[in-house]
């Protein structure tokens, strides 16, 4: 069985002041998969997600997308070069509607035209530019908000129209930042869905960062757990389960010292 | 929302050119003059907006690119002896090269620091204004001489007031191609949310300077403007009382729209002639009363006068 990797990230660096938000951090991330970074809370998960969008530069260590070094890029070419995000603490276009949040997402699949000229060319594209926006708020289940403020989308909606502003840039990776953090039952279960039919449909990759353990063991196919910037284990859910390091990570040495 | 603008926009510019042809016969020069001048601040403030409503910067330095814009056209008019039409457009080129130069360095800040280091850019550029003699004419200033269009010298405001119009509704037009644009959509994005822009593949530093460098341009423009409706100028005349003025008539109409920012223009620029005219007393209080439009504004119409406007229609549907 031959799997290719499509992402990696080789002993990674990162230090804030006197802390190494990160340190020594390796993982591979392989094609077609949906492999889970997970870690409690302030383990630098979102760091390293901002490494790879480059929003925060690492002192050393080496970042590789399809061949590609990441750190020889500039945060838009990480988009353009198939990587897409979203955010954790919900990022969004405020002032802007919902179907233009997916434009602006669908930004680096958009030609270019001069604004002046309002010929042909820019009709079309905004055109086609809309349908596509469309077709995948229709997929998310967004369309009925089509024209509403994103601001004024309630918090759910507002998790899923950040994804959707993702999907838009037609991704090859995607990093998903919490997506279920503070969304009710229901609304997981669907998002569990969609993802598993984006990867094993669409050929996409993803990478979900999670705090809650719980919540990837159904749909990781591979699991990396970082602990104070390093990496403490990674292998299949059931190993990870078991793993008594990634135990105690999680539930403090307490439970061992009472039984 | 994007796309071409809707064909009834263009009536509105259509409009504007028709009465710049049909109302000086009928009108007395005064309020001619008037009106020019509102067309000039109405240029500087469209620019401003794009800056700042649009793209989320909030720059200073607009005086200081009319300065640019008006000493260039002034100068190219006196020393080469350039038409009108010439002249204005390098006069604003030179404006928009200078804006690209500052932009570079001043969009890496943010906020209070791109606000301050483009502050200091203006005065930086208002004593050059005034030291530079060789060519500004210093402190004694400039004689504008009698600009032609056309073969036509342009002695009046009764002439100026239909070249005003076409500039003003050319300007008009371009900025509602470019905020319906993907440029604009770009914007936009880089004022609600730069990791969002970065993370859908916009280059922010680019969307940055190419928006400060245009609104330079309009700035420039609008400064060619200002030479065609003056018979002087000195360095006095591009300092910061003008620049607050300009950012008034943003912030009180409705940052981020282009009727906002028109409404603005009408209502703070015609305030210190009604405050001439009908409280002789009260034009020492002009700049309280600007300072308490702005406070107030700020404080109960965050988007401005258009923006309340829009919002109560639409809360009342």
């Amino acid at each position: 069985m031959s799997v290719s990797v499509l992402f990696r990230i080789e002993d990674l660096l990162v230090q804030f002041g006197g802390l190494r938000a990160i340190d020594a951090f390796s993982m591979e991330v392989e094609q077609g998969s949906i492999h889970a970074l997970i870690g409690p809370n302030g383990a630098g998960k979102s760091t390293v997600l901002n490494c790879v969008s480059r929003f925060v530069t690492p002192r050393s260590g080496r970042m590789v997308f399809d061949g590609r070094d990441l750190l020889a890029a500039r945060p838009h070419v990480v988009t353009r070069m198939g990587i897409a995000r979203t955010f954790q603490n919900i990022e969004l276009c405020r002032e802007m509607s919902v179907l233009e949040n997916v434009l602006v997402g669908a930004m680096s699949q958009t030609p270019r035209y001069l604004p002046f000229l309002p010929g042909f060319a820019r009709g079309r594209i905004e055109r086609d530019a809309v349908m596509q926006a469309e077709a995948l708020l229709e997929r998310t289940g967004l369309l009925p908000f089509r024209d509403a403020k994103a601001a004024d989308l309630d918090f759910g909606r507002q998790k899923l129209l950040d994804l959707t502003r993702a999907l838009a840039a037609k991704p090859r990776m995607l990093f998903l930042d919490e997506p279920a953090a503070g969304l009710r039952n229901a609304e997981i279960t669907a998002l569990d869905a969609l993802l598993v039919d984006l990867v094993r449909g669409g050929g996409l990759t993803i990478v979900l960062v999670e705090h809650v353990m719980q919540l990837v063991m159904s749909v990781a196919d591979h699991i990396t757990v970082l602990n104070f910037g390093r990496r403490i284990a990674d292998g299949g859910p059931a190993e990870i389960r078991r793993n008594p390091d990634v135990i105690e990570a999680y539930l403090g040495t307490d439970a061992h010292a009472a039984g | 929302m994007f796309g071409s603008p809707p064909l009834r926009h263009q009536i509105v510019l259509l409009v504007l050119v028709a009465i710049g042809f049909a109302l000086p016969p009928f009108v007395p020069e005064y309020y001619l003059f008037l009106l020019n001048s509102l067309m000039v601040w109405a240029a500087l403030a469209l620019g401003l907006d794009l800056l700042m409503g649009w793209s989320g910067q909030f720059a200073f330095a607009h005086m200081a690119f009319f300065g640019v814009g008006c000493y260039g056209t002034v100068i190219l008019t006196k020393q080469l002896d350039l038409p009108f039409l010439l002249a204005m457009p390098g006069g604003a080129l030179i404006a928009a090269v200078v804006g690209f130069l500052v932009a570079i360095p001043s969009t890496r800040l943010r906020s209070i620091y791109l606000a301050l280091a483009t502050f200091a850019f203006a005065e930086g550029a208002r004593f050059v204004f005034n030291s530079w003699t060789g060519l500004t004419g210093g402190p004694d200033g400039l004689r504008i001489p009698t600009m032609t269009i056309a073969g036509w010298k342009m002695t009046s405001d009764r002439q100026v007031f239909p070249v005003l119009a076409i500039i003003l509704a050319m300007l008009l037009f371009a900025t509602q191609q470019i905020v319906r644009s993907r440029f604009g959509r770009e914007m936009s994005a880089v004022r609600d949310s730069e990791h969002v822009a970065m993370a859908s593949g916009i280059d922010v530093r680019r969307v940055k300077v190419l928006a400060f460098t245009v609104s330079a341009l309009y700035s420039g423009i609008a400064g060619g403007m200002y030479a065609l409706i003056n018979s002087f100028i000195n360095a006095q005349q591009f300092g910061m009382d003008g620049a607050v003025l300009a950012l008034s008539m943003v912030v009180v109409g409705g940052m981020g729209s282009i009727p906002g920012v028109l409404i603005g223009v009408v209502l703070i620029g015609l305030l210190p002639v009604v405050l001439q005219t009908k409280l002789r007393s009260m034009q020492l209080w002009q700049e309280l009363i600007y300072g308490v439009m702005l406070t107030l504004s700020v404080t109960f119409m965050p988007r401005g006068i258009w923006g309340a406007v829009t919002g109560a229609l639409r809360g009342r549907r």
